[in-house]
């Protein structure tokens, strides 16, 4: 028979000092924009109102948002690499990266959507002024703090490049705290590339090194060719201070991580932002775990360290 | 303890029906047991050891509405007036035909202006009578989720009812062959989270109180006090039952030989004969999973959540059409590991109270004493299984 010592220790348990909340540790009734972890009511959406939209691909728009409560906009922080839920009443939410500057919180919310299932066909089809929903900042952002005074370099492909926005734009707009930044971006075609006019501005300033390719030859398109795991081999980075920061198509981001351990990048000098099929987005549904890491609030950032430990369920 | 006589068990239930909705088990004329709400006159089993499901669907609704919301149509009102002008000046049908298209593509505008969203939380107070130690630990453990222990989220929805909720247990005096609660760190007389037990004694029922939740329910002034006679028969039908679960699987080791044998071929050997029915996850008093849809009909609508099941393949499929869990075995280890391992690293307790309902209802006869048993414990290398 399991005494409770044994189902203790079978579980884990120790002196945690872990509790539950009660209705008297959150604020009843406010959202996450609002309250953050104290949300009342983290499923929620604060209504926020479609401000701006950039055709940024032939299939990725980028949607801009304000929250309606002014007040609520107001007090709005993020971390570099936070996502938000963004759903329309009637259809469905599903989870985006925040790829407008930390800079900008207190004015807007920005998110790039693919077109591709229900909710962000639907979200396509929102004009200027339209009613959003938005539960918004969640999971964990990528620790730039802790990696000041290093090299950073991003390598991302297709809209994988959305998740990574707000802290290539963190690291530019504190640009001082960090060593070499280098930029590789990878698309099909040129046409696939978001962002073209970060990339204009990224390949005139000469504090970054930025190297844009697409997988195949295309017709006007005289820059490089090849994927994006082959050119970050011929890039040849040296590891030494530098963290290396990947998201893209989990195909690529296989072989990226490979072509990282060749290059001899330690696992703690790998992060990624990874995504899943999310509902809840607070931790609770149960679908976006990778074994007992959810990425929706342990991550969506982790460390190759941390992603070593957890089943190959990527 | 107190001391309730058979024959006023309904006045109690009738006592407790007066300041809150009772629940409890119920046979239908089918035989089938399940916790249903209560009224006058309606016999209650407790001989039946387990009802066919679990009552977590009375603080976890099984499809709850959380949020109500409507679009404002004002604009479509000012949209159609304009109408009769615009289409008197259009000379051809073709012409009217494309006014209306552009009116109504201005109407949607217009009409989808603004949104208004109502939460939705109804929490009565209710009593649920006559669960088994296993169910009331179902509850205690799908607490640790749903309010946010460990420093995550609070789901307002299941707590509202939760803190309205009374469990009244009853103890089980004959545990079947498929319990197993006594392995899992229960018992068929546990109390924890239980507000109150009832244990069947000769002539009646023992009633003892561990909250003031329970204690408000000793107010019944039907009771008797115990005698020493009826207090030691309780006592014996505990020992007797706690003697009768038989010992499934030692706990010791379970979660790093779970976390060992991750990429196991036993695991696909295993997994061959389960249909993914997910009949193991809706009996079953812990799982908690749950899907998130919206429902629209002209501009109201609904956002809800309904109970989910791990072994869909849906449950992780993404747009694009990748699948972190695209293969059955890998479903299979993740319902089993949540349990012994994901949930217990999270939650600092086990997610699995031992009831018993998914061996017992397995279409297949899948045994989580058996997974546990062989996943849980030290396995010869074998190469990886692959599935047609």
């Amino acid at each position: 028979m399991a005494d409770d010592q044994t189902v203790a220790t079978a579980a884990g348990a120790s002196n945690t000092g872990k509790s539950r909340l009660t209705f008297a540790d959150v604020e009843v009734g406010a959202t996450t924009a609002k309250a953050g972890k104290r949300a009342g009511n983290p499923y929620l959406p604060q209504i926020a109102t479609v401000v701006d939209i950039i055709q940024e691909t032939p299939n990725i728009k980028s949607l801009r948002v304000r929250f309606d409560d002014p007040g609520v906009q107001a007090g709005l922080s993020f971390e570099p690499g936070q996502v938000g839920q963004l759903g329309i009443f009637g259809v469905g939410e599903s989870t985006f990266a925040i790829n407008s500057s930390t800079s900008q919180a207190s004015d807007h919310l920005q998110f790039s959507v693919m077109k591709a299932g229900e909710v962000t066909s639907a979200l396509h089809e929102l004009h200027i002024g339209d009613k959003v929903g938005v539960r918004a900042p969640m999971g964990c952002g990528f620790p730039v703090d802790a990696w000041k005074g290093k090299s950073i370099l991003y390598i991302m492909g297709g809209i994988g490049s959305a998740a990574l926005r707000a802290t290539i734009n963190y690291t530019l707009e504190h640009r001082s705290d960090y060593d070499n930044i280098s930029i590789l971006y990878g698309a099909r075609t040129p046409l696939d590339l978001t962002y073209k006019y970060n990339i204009v501005e990224w390949e005139a300033r000469d504090d970054i090194d930025a190297v844009i390719t697409v997988d195949r030859e295309f017709p006007g398109w005289d820059g490089r060719v090849g994927f994006v795991p082959a050119v970050l081999e011929e890039m040849n980075p040296n590891p030494a201070n530098t963290i290396a920061i990947t998201c893209g198509p989990p195909i690529m981001i296989k072989f990226v991580l490979q072509s990282l351990q060749k290059l001899q990048f330690g696992d703690d000098q790998i992060y990624t932002t990874l995504e899943k099929r999310m509902k809840c987005g607070i931790g609770i549904c149960g679908r976006c775990n990778i074994g007992p890491r959810y990425v929706c609030v342990d991550g969506p950032v982790f460390s190759m360290a941390e992603l070593r430990e957890l089943p190959d369920e990527l | 303890m107190k001391f309730l006589t058979t024959d006023q068990l309904d006045a109690f239930l009738g006592y407790v029906a007066g300041q809150a909705r009772v629940v409890a088990p119920v046979k239908d004329d089918k035989g089938v047991v399940l916790f249903r709400p209560w009224a006058p006159g309606m016999p209650v089993e407790l001989d039946v050891l387990l009802s066919k499901q679990s009552a977590k669907e009375y603080v976890f609704r099984q499809s709850e509405t959380y949020l109500k919301f409507g679009y404002t149509m004002e604009g479509l009102a000012a949209a159609q007036t304009e109408s009769p002008e615009v289409a008197h000046a259009a000379a051809t049908e073709a012409e009217v035909a494309a006014v209306d298209v552009a009116k109504a593509q201005d109407a949607r505008v217009k009409a989808f202006e603004t949104v208004v969203v109502d939460p939705v939380n109804e929490a009565p107070a209710q009593v649920i009578f006559g669960l088994r130690p296993c169910d009331v630990r179902g509850f205690v453990q799908m607490d640790n989720v749903f309010s946010g222990y460990g420093g995550f989220y609070f789901d307002p929805y299941y707590n509202a009812k939760r803190e309205a909720t009374t469990l009244v247990a009853v103890t089980c005096r004959d545990p079947r062959s498929t319990c197993f609660c006594t392995s899992v760190g229960g018992g068929p007389a546990g109390t924890e989270g239980a507000d109150a037990l009832l244990t069947q004694v000769e002539g009646g029922l023992t009633f003892e109180t561990f909250t003031p939740k329970g204690e408000a329910l000793g107010a019944f002034p039907g009771f008797a006090e115990v005698s020493q006679a009826q207090s030691l028969y309780a006592e014996t039908v505990k020992e007797t039952a706690a003697s009768r679960v038989a010992p499934a699987f030692d706990l010791e080791g379970v979660r790093d030989q779970l976390r060992e044998n991750i990429e196991h071929g036993d695991w696909h050997d295993l997994a061959m004969r389960c249909i993914s029915c997910g009949t193991c996850t809706y009996v079953c008093p812990n799982c908690y999973c749950f899907n998130i849809t919206d429902e629209i009909v002209e501009t109201r609508g609904e956002r809800m959540r309904t109970w989910d099941n791990c072994f869909n393949p849906m449950y992780t499929l993404e747009t694009s059409g990748h699948n972190p869990r695209d293969i059955k075995s890998n479903r299979f280890r993740n319902r089993f590991s949540h349990k012994f391992w994901y949930y217990p690293d999270k939650y600092d307790s086990l997610l699995c109270s031992g009831c018993g309902r998914c061996v017992a209802n397995c279409p297949t006869r899948i045994d989580i004493r058996e997974v546990v048993r062989t996943m849980g414990s030290p396995r010869p290398v074998t190469v990886t299984g692959e599935e047609a």
